[in-house]
């Protein structure tokens, strides 16, 4: 027996965490405005349960979030059920079966948390906001230009304008080892290489395709220059059709859009590992982590689509702060059709609910006010020294945050 | 939520200068004459151990070098605190961190992770192929287990931060896996290096992110740093 401490009751798992005032209505409202976008574009939205079996979870592009996936039993039906650790295989399993007669293209969009076995280094989140769309039938440039220009404005209404989207072709590299008959601990070796893009590594272990793969390697950066790489790169015929495919894209992309920063990174193949032409992943500049990821898989091996999935926990963070909903303190006794007016003039009202006769105003302070009800109308409260705590000898239930006006 | 970060992206471009991490200690001697090939030129002091100075300004106002531990460089560059930096290869095979590219091999800081224990065990005839656990002193926890895992051998880590060649002899560990330069330490120490683990050099590493966001400023450091080497390896 020792006498450690019981743990903090605020402690939580590792990589969970509880959203508070503002921030969790920012996040729906942020989600909420992403959705907007999403819809105006045509994309009708559709919403999977959290847990499903796991056969269903894990078939076709699912089987790439097995690892990270949480399961349980199921003590209804003794089967294994699994938390889903990503929602596109969810959607692509809706557009396979339910809506396998509804006409194509099919433009799904859906927004719900996630939850995975384990965070990364750097982004040690085990529960995952997503909002994103699902574009299923169409296999070309246009379609896969759609969902990079749909997700551009998506962020656009959030005021992130200046976000740059990383093209890559995650089946290059496969391909390439493919055709030069590379197996075994050498093609492994030589693809771990590549994937943290060591060159001298990738001299080592890549024979004779070291040379094509060390300048494609060296390509990744401004989009124009790494097409260039991969026009002059000696490629076998389906690595060459990828590339021009690639090539489409972005002049599908620069015709619509021809400020948007494109990227393209040719050696690159990370991500769930379940898509199998262009992919795309979305960065802010002076930010560390991706905001989204997307890209072209296959629907229940049959069906082409593509999709993008962005992480509004992510995106919130590089968001100009919003405006809070202004409060306005209603004293006691004050009418209702005052305060109702108020609420229509986008006022959150906190009324008082003692009739006691009080010091309204340090009242107000004490519950973290902006305005207060006088004479019928929102009176700003005059400001005070520390506008960043409730007065001294607040008693518990104070609010620690200010809450913007 | 976790407290928020400076708003950097609210900036309208990223402007900052690109941060260069060197780690301090025997490689940053080798550093300098790559850095004057490439054009860089570092405040004075940066190459002073006992300057209290750890960030430092160069000629060129779009970079600026931070000098931290070698071990701290990989991280610093994963997560994006600094964008380039020089790193060996031991630490990036350590931490193994997904955010770390090294695109160039600088050639410098060359020794290797080894092996070693006392030279009386190492003759006794103890076959390692029947061992199935091995008590390892060393700084290198992950090499060692993936090491030794690859030929099925559990290994029980003690992690120590200097001194490795100190534990076999007094009973701490049976092995030690630790960097190796010349061996004359070892040597001192009555160990024999039995097996190299792998040959070690300083590459240049960038952070991934930045690579991606970044493209013409991290690309243009990266070319700057291999015609510096080429330059070095002709004259």
């Amino acid at each position: 027996m020792t006498d450690d401490l019981p743990p903090s009751p605020a402690l939580l798992p590792a990589g969970l965490s509880d959203l508070l005032p503002p921030d969790a209505e920012n996040e729906a409202a942020s989600v909420a405005a992403l959705m907007e976008v999403f819809a105006s574009h045509g994309y009708e939205r559709v919403k999977p349960p959290l847990l499903e079996f796991e056969d269903g979870l894990f078939a076709g592009a699912g089987a790439a979030t097995a690892e990270q996936t949480f399961r349980l039993m199921d003590p209804e039906s003794q089967r294994m059920m699994g938390l889903r650790a990503d929602t596109t295989p969810q959607v692509a399993r809706i557009a396979s079966t339910r809506l396998a007669a509804a006409p194509r293209p099919l433009r799904l969009s859906y927004a719900g948390q996630c939850l995975r076995v384990r965070g990364s280094q750097l982004a040690p989140d085990r529960q995952i906001a997503q909002a994103g769309i699902e574009l299923i039938g169409p296999d070309s440039p246009a379609a896969d230009a759609e969902i990079v220009l749909v997700g551009a404005a998506a962020l656009a209404a959030l005021g992130l304008a200046r976000v740059s989207f990383d093209l890559t072709l995650p089946s290059l590299v496969p391909l390439l080892l493919e055709d030069a008959g590379m197996s075994g601990p050498a093609r492994a070796a030589l693809a771990r290489a590549l994937d943290r893009k060591d060159a001298h590594e990738v001299a080592r272990h890549g024979g004779a395709l070291a040379p094509v793969l060390t300048d494609l390697l060296m390509a990744a950066g401004p989009a124009d220059r790494a097409l260039g790489a991969l026009t002059e790169a000696a490629l076998p015929p389906p690595a060459r059709a990828l590339a021009e495919r690639l090539a489409a894209t972005i002049a599908a992309l620069r015709a619509r859009a021809p400020e948007l920063r494109l990227t393209v990174d040719p050696v690159e193949f990370r991500g769930f590992r379940y898509e199998t032409g262009i992919s795309v992943t979305v960065y802010a500049p002076g930010r560390n982590g991706e905001l989204g990821r997307g890209g072209r898989y296959m629907v229940n091996e049959a069906e082409p689509a593509t999709g993008l999935t962005l992480y509004p926990d992510a995106i919130i963070r590089c968001c100009p702060p919003r405006p809070g909903r202004p409060r306005c303190y209603v004293p006691w006794g004050a009418p209702d059709d005052a305060a109702a007016r108020l609420r229509r003039q986008g006022f959150a009202t906190v009324a008082s609910l003692d009739p006691a006769p009080q010091d309204a105003l340090a009242e107000a302070r004490r519950l973290a006010c902006t305005h207060i009800l006088r004479d019928g109308a929102a009176l700003k409260l005059p400001s005070e020294t520390s506008p960043l705590r409730p007065p001294a000898g607040g008693e518990g239930g104070a609010r620690g945050e200010a809450v913007g006006g | 939520m976790t407290a928020p970060y400076p708003a950097a992206a609210l900036e309208p471009e990223a402007t900052g200068p690109v941060v260069l991490a060197l780690p301090k200690g025997r490689i940053l001697a080798e550093c300098g004459d790559l850095l004057a090939h490439a054009g860089i030129h570092p405040a004075a002091d940066y190459a002073d151990e006992d300057s209290r100075r750890l960030r430092f300004p160069t000629d060129d106002p779009g970079l600026d070098i931070v000098r931290v531990r070698p071990f701290d460089v990989a991280t610093f560059v994963a997560f994006g605190a600094a964008h380039i930096g020089v790193c060996g290869a031991d630490v990036l095979m350590e931490f193994d961190y997904p955010e770390l590219y090294a695109p160039l091999d600088l050639g410098i800081g060359r020794c290797r992770v080894s092996v070693a224990e006392p030279a009386e065990t190492a003759l006794a005839g103890d076959d390692p192929a029947r061992w199935s656990r091995v008590r390892v002193a060393t700084k290198y926890p992950n090499i060692a287990r993936r090491h030794f895992a690859q030929r099925g051998v559990q290994t029980d880590v003690v992690h120590l931060n200097g001194a490795m060649e100190l534990a076999p002899g007094l009973g701490l560990a049976r092995l030690i896996v630790d960097l190796v330069q010349t061996g004359s330490t070892l040597k001192a120490n009555g160990l024999v290096e039995t097996e190299v683990i792998a040959d070690v050099t300083s590459r240049l590493v960038v952070n991934r992110t930045a690579l991606k966001t970044r493209p013409e400023a991290i690309g243009a450091w990266i070319a700057r740093f291999r015609d510096a080497l080429a330059q070095r390896a002709h004259g």
